[in-house]
């Protein structure tokens, strides 16, 4: 219907397919009531009785047993909206040519993405960096991790120890004859290989885990076959390097990580 | 050619310096929107936080 109707050409405004008067710019609603073109014949609404009604043959109107009759009519008197509200001021002049303006739109519609993406990027980043520096050990857990030792407070000759990460710490401070003879063990007669020099290092200070590496008992110092560590529970003999030299365990006491902070300060952890 | 039309054809036109436009963006977004907002923190607590009030409590060690 629509296309006929704009082949009528100046006859369209007449050529409405309307029932019902309905307000145009050429057929005012009030002043003069239109006789409607209907078929008397058909009173039952039916395709035969309802395409009488219309102004011009064919189907306008449709009834059937599950959708509610309708007359189509058609809008040629709805003028089209005013949008250029809504327009982007490059594409306000009809006249002009929006291909001009292309690139410069789409540029302002890919910053706004862009923009739109960096903030969901520095977003993003910072919920991730949260959730996984919260699995990172918290400042209290790492401080009590550490222990510090004074230096002064041990004599030559002795040993001490301290509780460390829940085991107990030995810090022994040798003399000067332990450090020679530990140094001339060759390597060839120990079980567990490594030389004095690199367990220690300073030769004076020997910081070593207190647990025996065979079932994990807690060796006494100064006692033993050797003048260092004597493990009550198995006997096992470590020197004063720390090192096994007989009985039953399999590798020397393990030296934690430490630094000499100063002369004075010992920091294990 | 205005702005707008050269940073589309110089950033966004390539899917790919697009890309890298964001990330580069990310990067310089993220350093001066971290600093600005401490600064703009600080500016707002001074005399407040920790180190401004920190040598009225130190003792000076010989």
């Amino acid at each position: 219907m629509l296309s006929v109707a704009a082949r009528a050409g100046p006859l369209a405004p007449y050529l409405s397919a309307a029932a019902h008067a309905v307000p145009g710019p050429l057929k005012p609603l009030v002043p003069q009531v239109e006789k409607l073109l209907l078929d008397p014949k058909g009173p039952v609404l039916c395709r035969e009785s309802l395409s009488g009604r219309a102004p011009r043959g064919g189907l306008v109107a449709t009834a059937s047993l599950n959708a509610p009759a309708s007359i189509r009519y058609i809008h040629n008197d709805v003028t089209v909206p005013d949008f250029s509200d809504y327009r982007r001021p490059d594409v306000l002049d009809k006249t002009k040519s929006s291909q001009e303006s292309s690139d410069a739109r789409k540029g302002f519609s890919y910053f706004l993405t862009a923009t739109t993406c960096v903030a969901s990027a520095y977003a993003a980043k910072n919920v991730v960096t949260q959730f996984v520096s919260s699995m990172s050990a918290s400042a209290d857990v790492l401080a009590l991790s550490k222990i510090e030792i004074k230096l002064s407070e041990i004599p030559e000759g002795k040993n001490m120890a301290f509780k460390w990460r829940g085991k107990p710490l030995f810090v022994r401070h040798r003399t000067q004859k332990e450090i020679n003879q530990e140094a001339e063990v060759p390597l060839t007669e120990l079980r567990d290989p490594q030389h004095d020099l690199d367990r220690v290092k300073k030769p004076e200070w020997v910081i070593l885990v207190g647990v025996c590496t065979h079932l994990g008992c807690v060796p006494i110092a100064n006692a033993g076959d050797f003048g260092g560590y004597y493990c009550p529970c198995h006997g096992s003999h470590y020197d004063a390097s720390g090192r096994i030299r007989k009985g039953p365990a399999p590798a020397n006491l393990e030296v934690p990580y430490y630094e000499f902070v100063s002369d004075d300060l010992l920091i294990v952890g | 050619m205005p702005l707008r039309a050269r940073l589309y054809s110089v950033f966004f036109r390539r899917t790919s310096t697009f890309a890298l436009t964001i990330v580069l963006g990310a990067l310089v977004f993220e350093r001066v929107f971290d600093q600005g907002a401490d600064a703009f923190y600080e500016r707002l607590n001074h005399g407040k936080l920790w180190k401004h009030i920190k040598h009225k409590y130190e003792t000076q060690e010989e």
